[in-house]
């Protein structure tokens, strides 16, 4: 026998309880469905008498403007949120931007008297063939940044 | 994600802050989290202030929602993993010991005759089944009421509360046939 609820729920080891449950289930549609009980045994009608209490709603409840309440809260928590958030976010971005560019000033102050003369070499050494490479790598760089910025446009951020 | 989802404009629509969509989405699911919080922390005070927390989180994650199951489901379980929090906060057990070996008499006690509609008039038997129901341990309570109240099915009972379909049909079992002994007691029928 299916019953509603039972999809998917593996039936009892046990045949009596499986019957047992059935009997539950049933009378808790047919209390749903609110079917006439005189044709039901005892059995049933103690269950169908749980199932109406069951579903009677607690004494207490939410205020009735409890939604309202919560649309209110959250109208201003977010965007105190979303500021705190980011004006942290940009303090830390500017002070990773400082500390780096700090960083790189020193390491050109130390080391760049050794690699500086093999970059200006290598850039002599460019011929006509090697600069049509480069600026096909540049063509496809930029056409790829383009096409995500407008990819970022349409999606409206 | 799927774009037919029927959960997906309302999402949408609270995403993009549109004037109401947040106060309609806790109306469709404020019945839910209150059931399943209230009938698990019984303080009505404590109830609200955790429904209160369940639509504070949702809406602080609903850009995590990722369509899997239904929202249902989803505030579901925010509802009910913040009622355990609580409940294990005030070192409540979800669910009491509780001894199962009665259970086959209970199964096989066939019970006398019984008049539904008398009993439903009877006030005194309605006192003792809402005791009985509150003396059931919370997992139970909070079941029960997804189960009638909000006629929530097995697999999506298991879904909100991450508890096996199988364990479930189980507690709902030894839950309701509690209950029936209870009310066998107060008709007079001999388990």
């Amino acid at each position: 026998m299916t019953e509603p609820g039972d999809d998917h729920v593996a039936p009892f080891d046990d045949p009596a309880h499986e019957r047992e449950w059935l009997v539950q289930e049933r009378a808790m549609q047919r209390e749903r469905l609110r079917l006439d009980p005189a044709g039901d045994d005892a059995r049933s009608q103690r269950y169908r008498l749980l199932a109406r209490v069951l579903r009677e709603p607690s004494a207490h409840a939410l205020p009735v403007d409890f939604a309202q309440q919560m649309a209110a809260r959250v109208a201003c928590a977010p965007a105190r949120h979303t500021t705190a958030e980011a004006s942290f976010e940009r303090g830390l971005t500017w002070m990773l931007g400082a500390l780096l560019t700090v960083a790189a000033a020193v390491v050109m102050m130390i080391y760049g008297s050794t690699w500086l003369p093999s970059f200006a070499a290598v850039a002599r050494s460019l011929d006509a063939a090697n600069s049509r490479w480069l600026l096909a790598l540049a063509g496809c760089l930029g056409a790829s940044w383009l096409f995500g910025r407008s990819q970022r446009h349409h999606s409206g951020h | 994600m799927q774009d037919n989802h029927p959960d997906r404009e309302l999402v949408d629509a609270v995403l993009a802050n549109r004037a109401g969509a947040f106060a309609r989405l806790v109306q469709e699911y404020q019945g839910l989290c209150w059931h399943i919080i209230q009938r698990m922390v019984r303080n009505p005070e404590d109830a609200r202030e955790l429904c209160q927390d369940t639509f504070l989180r949702v809406h602080q994650c609903l850009h995590q929602y990722r369509y899997e199951s239904a929202l249902k489901s989803w505030i579901g379980r925010i509802a009910w993993t913040i009622a355990l929090r609580h409940l294990q906060h005030k070192s409540i057990p979800l669910l009491a010991a509780t001894d199962n070996a009665d259970d086959d008499a209970l199964v096989e006690n066939i019970g006398d005759g019984f008049d539904l509609e008398a009993a439903c008039a009877d006030a005194e038997m309605a006192r003792h089944l809402h005791a009985a129901m509150e003396a059931l341990p919370p997992l139970q309570r909070a079941l029960l009421t997804l189960y009638y109240l909000d006629e929530t099915p097995i697999p999506q009972i298991a879904l909100i509360t991450g508890i096996a379909s199988g364990t479930i049909k189980s507690h709902l079992f030894r839950a309701r046939l509690r209950l029936r002994s209870v009310l066998e007691a107060h008709t007079g029928v001999a388990a």
